[in-house]
């Protein structure tokens, strides 16, 4: 965007940029805490870390009103067909995070209940390694993606699957 | 996935399934609900939507490596699962009377403060469900001062893995005496303004009072232990009936209230989270003395780092102890502690080798909510929320 | 892998007695099916008002092949201070049960009894007469096998292994391909080509 100082101006931009910008600033998480990653993520919302200031002001619980699926903790049988439908319900532009290492590749749980990592089930746009990961690990995920939506991944004005 | 028919709808009544993802349902739960209007009429909560296979894992690996899949259960008290599986090992080993003084101090030590921590998340997200948000960010920056503290001992804020068998995995780390100390003196300005934010609210007293009524003999019908089973009046602490850790030497008391409903059991947390800050006090005053924090048995606990380059003996125990792990006689047990739930039991069953044979857990949060079922019908939906905020599950221990 | 050694039947005389001192942790009683029932029965009107846990072990190479296991306290269900419920008593009730054989449901005795048996039977298999709704609890419905017991592999059934995650395969560790492309039989044909010369 080229911004000219003065007032009663024009600011030129190109509309993606604009919308890029916007969707990066407010990017709303959906509540999709599982299990111990969970709490870090509700830490992560409280005065200490504070993901407000990034621009995640609320973590909605619908689907239809998220942009963003933060899959904290394992994910077991019985839960993966409900990633995948809530996944299925988001609108577009969406992202996902796959936080912490029982998310990313079914972590410490190599066994018949965990499934090994949702990105088996949903695609995962960044990965939080930990068990649980800190806070700030989370913090720096999400600025990976609005990283991502600032230059060129899914959003813009004309955000396709 | 083809699913039974759980609640059978009548007339006038609408089935309406609340989870498995919900704000206010406290992690992974689904509760099938025939309500009508606003009221409920059957509650059925399904869990299993976090089925790890904790039990299993736990057996195909060593007792001190099958100690960190347990701490993953309850997660909101980590050093509670660790500390009952310490203790029951070190039944079954036949070393419970040799483990170090001042292991046994701060074991309490880390118990009381993961009891507060968890009830600091309770009363965080209780709040947060009645609309309460503020409490929310006060609850989770009074736990911050004690994520500090574990993860000066463990390195992880959340999962420390600090209890080991045989005492603990090292000794507290410099400074950390002091930084319990600024704790111990900012905590009753804190306790002050929890209670000034709830406790005489009017609307919380509204939402709370009279609702999810236990009574002693319902309580007990259905294995509800824990502050749930002390505010219906039965004052049953595992601190108390059978003490572990040297509790029976400290000086606290067990808050009961008589009413048993959702308002009773915040009372009794509350009051639990200043005990537990008294028994603080009390060990805080022992760590003075320095000691060894661990069991003196080679065969158990692992050589200090500096002898292995000096030590053929020492080298070899922890090259055994390391890759083998070490043998438990075979027999069986049941220790049970008071977790921040209730009674966080473990059956464990060995059979001579270096891996658990079978660790059963007896989860607190699986009797609790089952006792939802029962307390659940008749009231509203937004009863429900409070129930099972007051009940305060932890889904990895229901589920495991 | 989770071990298959059969661990004595507690109370037996191979039980070495000497190696550590006795854990004093519960009265344990052994009693066979047909006779659990009544015991229980008794127990309850004993004043043991607390099943504090049911939970089953699975001795695989030991006739009988199960061991479910009752936890009960005696606790009277009435409002009573730290001194009346002082140290109540604990009792461990065991049963051997046979791969198929079914046992009562004690869910009229304590209601707390329901998840319990619900989960006995999703991860054992272990069938109880008489509970109410005997279904899966932890496993989704349409589940095939009974996971803790021993005979069944720890990764589950392999039409059921969930796939590796993506990024597994995005890099050359794949179907355990070494990154390098040796394999250990392309390692061994160099060794004896080396040995050759």
């Amino acid at each position: 965007m080229a911004l000219s100082a003065g007032p009663g101006q024009f600011m030129l931009a190109r509309l993606d940029d604009v919308a890029r910008w916007a969707q990066s600033s407010s990017v709303w998480p959906l509540t999709m805490g599982l299990a111990c990653c969970a709490i870090e993520m509700m830490t992560v919302t409280s005065s200490e870390y504070d993901i407000a200031r990034l621009g995640s002001e609320v973590f909605r619980s619908s689907p239809r009103q998220a942009d963003l699926m933060i899959v904290s903790g394992r994910v077991a049988q019985k839960m993966g067909p409900v990633v995948k439908r809530l996944y299925d319900q988001m609108a577009e532009p969406k992202w996902v995070i796959s936080m912490g290492a029982c998310a990313s590749s079914g972590g410490i749980f190599d066994n018949y209940a965990v499934i090994q990592g949702i990105d088996t089930i949903v695609p995962v746009d960044v990965y939080v390694p930990g068990c649980p990961p800190t806070p700030d690990g989370l913090l720096y995920a999400v600025n990976l993606i609005q990283q991502q939506i600032r230059e060129g991944g899914r959003g813009g004005i004309l955000a396709r699957a | 996935m083809p699913t039974p028919e759980i609640v059978t709808q009548k007339e006038n009544t609408m089935v309406l399934s609340m989870g498995p993802q919900h704000p206010s349902t406290h992690g992974v739960l689904q509760i099938v609900l025939e309500i009508d209007s606003e009221n409920v009429v059957t509650a059925e909560p399904e869990i299993g939507y976090l089925h790890t296979g904790i039990e299993k894992t736990a057996e195909g690996l060593f007792w001190t490596q099958a100690q960190t899949v347990m701490e993953r259960m309850d997660y909101l008290a980590p050093s509670s699962n660790a500390l009952c599986y310490a203790l029951a090992v070190e039944k079954l080993l036949g070393i419970t009377d040799r483990i170090p003084e001042r292991a046994q101090t701060v074991r309490v030590l880390c118990m009381e403060l993961t009891r507060i921590a968890s009830h600091c998340v309770w009363l965080g997200t209780h709040g947060i469900d009645l609309g309460a948000i503020s409490v929310f960010f006060y609850c989770f920056d009074l736990r911050e001062n004690i994520l500090d503290l574990q993860e000066a001992t463990g390195g992880a804020r959340m999962h420390p893995n600090y209890v080991r068998i045989g005492g603990l995995n090292g000794d507290l780390p410099v400074g950390q005496l002091e930084k319990l100390d600024a704790l111990i003196e900012k905590f009753p300005g804190r306790m002050r303004e929890l209670r000034g934010l709830l406790q005489a609210n009017p609307i919380f007293q509204d939402r709370t009072i009279d609702v999810g009524v236990l009574t002693p003999e319902a309580a007990i019908q259905w294995n509800v232990t824990g502050p749930s089973l002390r505010a219906s009046g039965v004052a049953y602490d595992v601190r108390k009936a059978f003490p572990y850790c040297g509790y029976e030497t400290y000086e606290f008391d067990v808050p009961t209230r008589d009413e048993g409903d959702a308002y009773a059991r915040f009372l009794v947390r509350l009051d639990e989270m200043e005990q537990s800050m008294r028994i603080i006090e009390q060990a805080r005053k022992r760590l003075d003395k320095p000691g060894p924090v661990m069991i003196d048995d080679p065969k158990i606990a692992l050589p200090p780092k500096e002898t292995i380059a000096l030590s053929m003996e020492a080298l070899i125990h922890h090259f055994k102890l390391i890759s083998e792990g070490f043998r438990v006689p075979p027999g069986d047990v049941y220790q049970s502690i008071e977790s921040p739930r209730g009674e966080l039991g473990y059956y464990i069953v060995s059979n001579g080798e270096n891996r658990p044979y079978r660790v059963r857990t007896r989860p607190p949060s699986l009797y609790n909510l089952q006792a939802l079922k029962g307390i659940a019908p008749g009231n509203l939906i937004a009863d429900l929320v409070v129930m099972i905020g007051s009940l305060d599950p932890v889904f990895g221990e229901v589920d495991r | 892998m989770p071990s298959t050694q059969v661990p004595p039947i507690a109370g037996s005389a191979t039980d070495p007695p000497s190696i550590r001192p006795p854990i004093d942790d519960a009265t344990i009683e052994r009693v066979a099916p047909a006779q659990l029932r009544a015991r229980l029965e008794a127990l309850k009107g004993d004043g043991y008002a607390m099943l504090l846990d049911l939970g089953a072990v699975d001795y695989l190479q030991r006739k009988p092949r199960f061991d479910v296991v009752y936890h009960l306290l005696k606790l009277r269900p009435t409002k009573a201070g730290v001194a009346e419920v002082g140290s109540p008593a604990r009792i461990r009730v065991l049963c051997g049960v046979a791969d198929g054989e079914r046992l009562p449901s004690v869910m009229d005795l304590w209601r707390s009894a329901d998840w319990a048996e619900r989960e006995v039977f999703d991860l054992f298999g272990i069938v109880f007469d008489g509970h109410a709704d005997l279904r899966r609890i932890q496993m989704p419905y349409d589940w095939e096998g009974h996971p803790l017991r021993k005979d069944y592999p720890m990764r589950g059934p392999a039409r059921e292994r969930s796939p590796r995650p993506s990024f597994a395969n995005k890099s050359n560790v794949v179907a355990g391909t070494p990154p390098s492309g040796r394999t250990l039989e392309a390692l061994q044909e160099e060794i004896r080509r080396a040995r050759e010369q």
